[in-house]
């Protein structure tokens, strides 16, 4: 390889990966060693930890509450990746057909992404706040009754939109890059054969985008199960009554709330391994489906 | 069946000007090659008419119908494409049929049956069921081409079909294509930058550049009698050759030779066919064109005269067929085709014969041809025939 010969010698490029593995070492493969140890233990501060077996596990399998967490992760994920894929779609395909300020438009679906995820869920609770926000009156006016802090429904539509929102403009960033490389021609094609817009959407430009957007279903996949915790943190601390209560915000309350880390290490493994059969699946699906150009 | 008309027709992208006024006639069931070099705004007229571009001036008329703002669909045209546009991910059957199903003016019926006869046309039945992955670039053609040919457009507009394909093949395709517009008969714009290619399919070829229409005419008429100095050597491989000369009581003279003009007496203008400006003056600086073929080695051509030029041979370059020398005649370069197998070596001095009926004089200034030695007058019918347009 020619790339070898960049360097002097082994021990010169061994010093510059260095940061690099001391970092992932110590801060992903250790304390996933170190989680996956502490789930077989009985384990929390001020006392000795206690090796249970399989006893943390047994108590998850045999929790309804724990199960219910399941299903709610499981429908709030499949709601937060088909929104953001949907929407993001169709915002793309819309700044693709416009001919003058396609940036102000990209800069306006995009900017969300930039925030902070806290800033973002502080953002979308004064927007949609049961007293105080802004979107309130005009969807109270629709005659629904606003009431999000208290009817769980509501509360799983409302973090799931913060989270499909916040979302879109890292899809959007990736699809318009894809859109925008579907030759010219195939469009003029279309165009001088009557498809329709929509048509033309899901018959031409998704088809060819099928690779952009299998990744970026993987993306957002592992965005809902993980990237949403603040989302339910500032918005609903998991409530009313646990639904929105997502493994994730789960695995953090029963750690840092409640201190029990043995069993919150059990979570964090149940979850990754949910989330890698996810990904696991997703990866059959894309190379038969996906069209990788030719 | 369709005629279409452009008047005045000109787009400009900012501030560059693309087409700048064009007026033409394109004649139901023509086949009409538009031929220029890049960037002379053939691909744009193209576009133009078929409704991708939006004039900036001008007007496009089909059939008596203004057209000019009118959507691509509802121009009832046809386009194949250079990369041939065929969507990648369906079979070449589904590529053939997706317009006209998501049009909804057809019914399955008549899809499935106009999609047999286009594939017994284009001898693409095996081709159906394949993706265009698994084609060759002429069998992706040959669907671009069927999937144009089943909507039975009232217009066919072909950007540079063949530019993507292997020679052979491309020899082979533009003779399949001037067959099928001979069974189909439908009007037919042809854009390419290949002068064979417009030469051989072209029913009337136009020549474009800087936006503007320099010359149409039939291919032959285009060779033998060039509007202007552009098409002169734009047309003919390899291209005429162009030396500066002072017109003299009916001669062209050079610092090297001086040529007697036939036909030529007292600055009556001949053979060209427009622009009533045109003649020759005495005392008046010219440019002589006179093409490779025209120039001969006078051993070869013992009858052709007395009149002959010497030049030297700067280098030869055998074509096979024939033997190209790039010379000087005085300080002036020159390209002649001698026969193949001329024993004749670079520094040797040569002497030439021409023909006489082959010469051409241009305006130094605006390029407007201002004589062809042969009389235009004398194929009128090669006149009328052109003139109908």
């Amino acid at each position: 390889m020619s790339t070898r010969e960049i360097f002097d010698s082994r021990i010169e490029s061994g010093l510059l990966l260095l940061p690099t593995l001391l970092v992932t070492v110590v801060f992903l493969y250790y304390p996933t060693a170190l989680a996956f140890r502490t789930s077989f233990f009985d384990s929390s501060f001020g006392r000795a930890e206690v090796f249970v077996g399989l006893e943390n596990y047994v108590e998850l399998l045999t929790s309804s509450g724990y199960h219910q967490s399941i299903i709610i992760s499981v429908v709030f994920a499949a709601v937060v990746v088909g929104g953001v894929v949907v929407v993001s779609l169709y915002l793309t395909f819309l700044i693709h057909e416009v001919d003058t300020g396609q940036g102000l438009y990209l800069i306006s679906v995009i900017w969300p992404y930039a925030l902070p995820p806290a800033v973002g869920a502080l953002v979308f609770l004064f927007i949609t706040h049961p007293t105080l926000g802004v979107l309130t009156g005009p969807i109270e006016s629709l005659g629904v009754e606003v009431d999000w802090f208290n009817n769980g429904s509501q509360a799983f539509v409302v973090v799931a939109l913060a989270a499909i929102w916040k979302q879109i403009g890292y899809n959007v960033i990736f699809m318009i890059a894809a859109m925008n490389n579907v030759p010219d021609t195939l469009t003029e094609t279309a165009e001088l054969d009557g498809v329709g817009g929509l048509r033309r959407l899901v018959s031409v430009y998704i088809p060819i985008m099928t690779p952009t957007i299998f990744f970026l279903v993987i993306i957002n996949t592992i965005y809902a199960f993980f990237g949403t915790f603040a989302f339910v943190d500032l918005l609903t601390s998991g409530g009313p009554s646990n639904a929105t209560n997502i493994l994730i915000f789960n695995l953090y309350q029963e750690g840092f709330s409640f201190f029990n880390f043995g069993i919150a290490s059990a979570k964090s493994v149940v979850l990754f391994v949910i989330v890698g059969v996810l990904m696991f699946v997703q990866f059959q699906i894309t190379d038969k489906y996906s069209y990788y150009g030719g | 069946m369709t005629t279409v008309t452009l008047h005045n027709l000109r787009k400009e992208f900012d501030d560059v000007v693309a087409v700048n006024g064009i007026d033409l006639e394109i004649i139901d069931g023509e086949f009409l090659v538009i031929v220029g070099p890049s960037g002379c705004g053939k691909s744009t007229t193209l576009r133009l008419l078929a409704g991708l571009e939006d004039a900036t001036d001008g007007e496009i008329v089909m059939d008596g119908r203004d057209v000019t703002a009118v959507e691509p669909k509802d121009r009832n045209v046809a386009m194949v494409f250079q990369n041939y546009a065929l969507y990648p991910h369906m079979t070449g059957r589904r590529n053939i049929t997706f317009g006209m199903k998501s049009s909804g003016d057809f019914t399955d019926e008549e899809i499935d049956r106009r999609v047999e006869e286009a594939a017994e046309t284009l001898d693409i039945a095996d081709l159906l069921d394949r993706k265009p992955q698994a084609m060759s670039g002429g069998e992706r053609q040959r669907v671009a081409l069927g999937r144009a040919i089943v909507r039975d457009p009232d217009a066919f507009l072909m950007d540079e079909p063949l530019s993507n394909l292997d020679a052979k093949l491309r020899i082979q395709m533009r003779a399949e294509l001037a067959q099928l517009h001979t069974s189909l008969g439908t009007t037919t714009v042809y854009v390419t930058h290949d002068q064979t290619e417009a030469m051989t399919l072209g029913e009337r070829v136009v020549v474009m550049n800087d936006g503007r229409i320099m010359q149409v005419d039939e291919p032959q008429t285009l060779y033998d009698f060039p509007a202007n100095r552009f098409v002169a050597e734009f047309i003919g491989d390899p291209a005429m050759n162009m030396i500066p000369v002072d017109i003299e009581n009916g001669t062209a003279v050079h610092d090297a030779f001086t040529i007697q003009l036939p036909n030529a007496d007292g600055g009556v203008r001949n053979g060209v066919k427009e622009g009533g400006d045109a003649s020759i003056r005495d005392g008046q600086r010219a440019v002589l064109g006179v093409r490779p073929e025209d120039l001969y080695m006078a051993t070869d051509r013992p009858d052709t005269g007395d009149e002959t030029l010497n030049a030297t041979v700067n280098v030869t370059e055998p074509l096979g067929d024939s033997l190209l020398l790039h010379c000087s005649i005085g300080e002036t370069p020159c390209k002649i085709q001698a026969k193949a197998r001329s024993e004749i070596r670079p520094d040797d001095t040569v002497s030439i014969a021409y023909d006489p009926a082959r010469l051409h004089l241009f305006d130094p200034e605006s390029g407007d041809a201002l004589y062809h030695s042969e009389s235009y007058a004398s194929s009128e019918s090669a006149a009328a025939a052109a003139d109908h347009g």
